[in-house]
């Protein structure tokens, strides 16, 4: 009995796989939604994009990482190509190594979905995290060969050329340091975000507080986000295929049964325990 | 370079970056930045220092046939396969084609998966925190038990109630629990900070 407990124990990982495989190839239910039918976050975005200039010049401080990229990846290409659609130019930097290689393939993506390259630029990676954000507000250094208009706008001006701030943030560098080390230094300037659920905490404050214009933090803000989209012809630079529920829920439904079983055990072994010194 | 050195570097840099945020003078913004410089320069030379020594840490292993060879090997071609591909005559560097493809088709797949991994690591490690018997770790699991049910996504009055719910609990128990951490934190890495500064030391330091 204790050996079977043990293969099955073993064979875990992989029939957690298959059995998000078969969910994965299931068709969609209707009863599955990411999306909330009114999303704070959401609204707050939206209004703050429908405010900007025409043509807004957007700094993006791209440092998601790798591990926690999947889960925001649909939203930023979303907001990626909201910005184009709203003939908005961006400006990538990063200041994290794993942001730089994102920022690099996210950029060599814009360019395969033929999006305008007279909108793009790409500050390339600065080091030193929170010194090369003081550096930012200094000045910006364009690679010297990028003779565009947007490249010597951005270095003629620095930040102060900069109508908004986007920043898509990891667990190595997130909005926090944007607020501390940039926001103080510029004027006005909205800053928003977009970052995996786990920096919900450290970032919620600032919303609240009004240092973050707006965010989209959560899975549910961003599906609220993109299922108001209207992109038009740029629809192409979005994920084809929205994140699909049903492995989701069967994740989310195995994690529950893993912990109410442990949970009920050790409940029940307590209980037990209490029950028999009672007796005793 | 002595302790005093050190701690006197500290205050003065740390007092200029205060003062070129705080005063608008060109020439203490030149100073500021010549320092922001030079941690921007330390940083880019740490960070390559750190990639070098790993590779020459894993060189050396299989050199000497110690720890894990096959490790050691993946390390040592994945560095030198982005090498190539970045650096060899005609790259484009970051840019390049082989590098974007080095990026895209395995090092973000790869580093998604690793974190996929979690997955599967953090039930056990919950369950064994069970097994421990102690309370922290029963309130832990079922602080995720809720918390994984509130996050389930259906649609409908339900799904609606659930995510407000979720929102709810996320903004105010568990942010403010977090957000007393993080505050927590900042308080003693501050108390910590003025104390090297001051040069105040405890009895065991």
């Amino acid at each position: 009995m204790i050996e079977r407990v043990r293969g099955l124990s073993r064979a875990a990982p992989i029939l957690l796989i298959v059995a998000l495989a078969i969910a994965g190839q299931a068709p969609d239910v209707g009863w599955l939604r990411a999306a909330t039918t009114d999303s704070e976050g959401a609204e707050r975005m939206t209004s703050v994009l429908d405010a900007l200039a025409d043509e807004p010049l957007v700094l993006i401080g791209f440092d998601p990482d790798v591990g926690t990229y999947a889960e925001i990846r649909p939203t930023v290409r979303a907001l990626l190509a909201d910005l184009l659609a709203r003939d908005g130019r961006l400006a990538f930097v990063s200041l994290t190594a794993e942001g730089r290689a994102l920022a690099s393939a996210e950029i060599a993506r814009l360019g395969r979905g033929e999006a305008n390259p007279t909108r793009l630029l790409d500050l390339g990676f600065i080091p030193g995290a929170e010194a090369g954000l003081v550096a930012l507000t200094g000045d910006i250094r364009v690679d010297e060969g990028d003779d565009g208009v947007l490249a010597r706008e951005v270095e003629g001006a620095g930040i102060a050329a900069v109508d908004a701030i986007l920043v898509i943030g990891g667990i190595d560098l997130g909005p926090r340091s944007w607020v501390e080390q940039v926001i103080p230094r510029i004027t006005e300037v909205p800053l928003l975000a977009v970052t995996p659920t786990v920096l919900l905490p450290e970032v919620q404050p600032y919303l609240v507080g009004g240092q973050l214009a707006a965010g989209l933090i959560t899975p549910r803000d961003g599906a609220a986000y993109r299922q108001v989209l209207e992109l038009g012809n740029l629809e192409r630079l979005v994920e084809p295929i929205e994140p699909r529920q049903l492995p989701i829920l069967v994740g989310m439904l195995i994690a529950v049964a893993v912990l109410g079983q442990a949970l009920a055990s050790r409940t029940l072994a307590h209980v037990r325990s209490a029950g028999s010194r009672s007796v005793g | 370079m002595s302790r005093p050195t050190i701690t006197a570097l500290v205050v003065i840099i740390g007092l200029l970056l205060l003062a070129d945020m705080l005063v608008v003078n060109a020439a203490l913004g030149q100073v500021a930045a010549v320092a922001v410089d030079a941690a921007i320069l330390v940083a880019a030379g740490a960070a390559l220092a750190g990639v070098g020594a790993l590779g020459a840490r894993r060189l050396n292993d299989l050199w000497r046939r110690r720890g894990d060879p096959v490790g050691a090997v993946m390390v040592v071609v994945g560095m030198a396969a982005m090498v190539i591909a970045g650096l060899r005559p005609g790259s484009t560097g970051t840019t390049d084609p082989a590098v974007q493809w080095l990026l895209a088709a395995l090092l973000i797949p790869i580093g998604a998966t690793l974190f996929g991994l979690l997955f599967v690591t953090t039930l056990g490690a919950a369950r064994r925190s069970l097994a421990t018997g102690s309370r922290e770790g029963t309130v832990l699991v079922a602080g995720a038990l809720v918390t994984s049910v509130l996050l389930v996504p259906l649609a409908g009055p339900v799904g609606d109630w659930l995510a407000d719910a979720a929102t709810w609990s996320l903004a105010f128990p568990i942010g403010s629990v977090l957000r007393g951490l993080l505050i927590g934190i900042a308080l003693l890495t501050a108390v910590y900070a003025a104390r090297v500064v001051l040069g105040i030391r405890g009895a065991d330091d």
